[in-house]
């Protein structure tokens, strides 16, 4: 039980840094309002249930300048708020990428090694 | 769902988003939760772990888009005002129990400025007959010092400290000023002074003991 618990919070720690990377990018595809985006989320195997919000996330970004908005009516329902990804947000997100990309090798290398020998 | 975007709008206001910015994350919120329940998604996989705490949820999401206006309060610790507030307090309550304790009518009784007179050298040349003129000079002599004294002290402004007879004497103006008395004046911050410290001081351990209950939980 304290071990999943665990593991969880490894998984939240892990998500909650890499999160709004993940929003950038969702966005990048092209615009979208809060709740599509969960949905292009879940698409690709992140559920956030059980983690934070995206609502918060998505306010730093705007506040940032990382996303641009813009109200637009949606599919058959109220008028939504849309947002897309800014020029300096396109380079943050690549920025991001990389440093991702960095740390996920460095522990990769390390981790790499401990799996291959707790499966012979 | 309606019940916790009304929860989010109480605590925007609690926290004086201005009201346009509340009504569009409100209206925002409520659609997305309307479109998520029509597909039988629950507001989990909307809101997240926020789902269990719509007060810290709309605080957090406030907070990120900085539409939180800042307050005075914020920008200066509580506890240093506090704290600079009990030193005000205590300074009153020492302000008004000198005034209390050196405008007592005993203290102030004008008798003890005037029994500084010193004693009146006696001449050396002067034979004491009963009722001679020698005797009245000297009597004249000493009540014109006695009351060149009491003049001086009593043109001295407020509390002093005099140095008469080989001592020190305390010399304290008139307790009843013209239509202020100052015994009462003392008394009232005094009061005033002791009742504030207490209740600063009251304050103080409350909301400590709050801030660390917060922490906790």
């Amino acid at each position: 039980m304290q071990r999943m618990a665990s593991s969880e919070g490894r998984r939240s720690q892990l998500l909650r840094g890499a999160l709004d990377l993940c929003l950038l990018a969702v966005v990048v595809e092209g615009p979208a309002y809060g709740y599509e985006m969960t949905k292009r989320l879940r698409a690709r195997g992140l559920s956030i249930v059980g983690e934070g919000s995206i609502y918060p996330l998505l306010g730093r970004l705007e506040r940032e300048g990382l996303v641009d908005t813009y109200r637009a009516p949606s599919n058959g329902g109220p008028p939504r708020k849309y947002y897309r990804a800014s020029r300096k947000g396109q380079r943050a997100l690549a920025a991001g990428v990389s440093e991702w990309r960095a740390a996920r090798d460095a522990v990769d290398a390390v981790l790499g090694l401990v799996e291959a020998e707790v499966q012979p | 769902m309606n019940q916790f975007v009304d929860e989010c709008r109480r605590e925007w206001k609690r926290l004086r988003v201005p009201d346009a910015v509340a009504d569009e994350m409100a209206a925002d919120l409520a659609a997305d939760l309307k479109e998520a329940e029509s597909e039988g998604a629950s507001g989990e996989e909307v809101l997240g772990g926020g789902a269990s705490d719509p007060r810290s949820f709309a605080a957090s999401w406030a907070a990120e888009r900085g539409v939180i206006p800042p307050r005075l309060t914020a920008r200066l610790p509580r506890r240093s005002l506090m704290l600079a507030a009990i030193a005000a307090l205590t300074i009153t309550a020492a302000i008004g129990a000198a005034l209390v304790i050196f405008a007592s009518p005993d203290a102030s009784a004008p008798t003890t400025a005037i029994r500084l007179s010193p004693p009146a050298p006696y001449p050396t040349n002067v034979s004491f007959d009963k009722d001679g003129p020698a005797r009245a000079a000297l009597a004249t002599r000493e009540a014109e010092l006695a009351h060149a004294h009491a003049v001086l002290l009593a043109q001295l402004p407020g509390p002093a400290l005099v140095q008469a007879n080989g001592g020190i004497v305390l010399r304290l103006p008139q307790a009843h000023g013209p239509g202020v008395e100052i015994h009462t004046v003392g008394s009232i911050l005094l009061i005033v002074g002791i009742a504030g410290v207490i209740l600063s001081v009251l304050f103080l351990f409350w909301s400590s003991s709050r801030r660390v209950d917060t922490a906790r939980s």
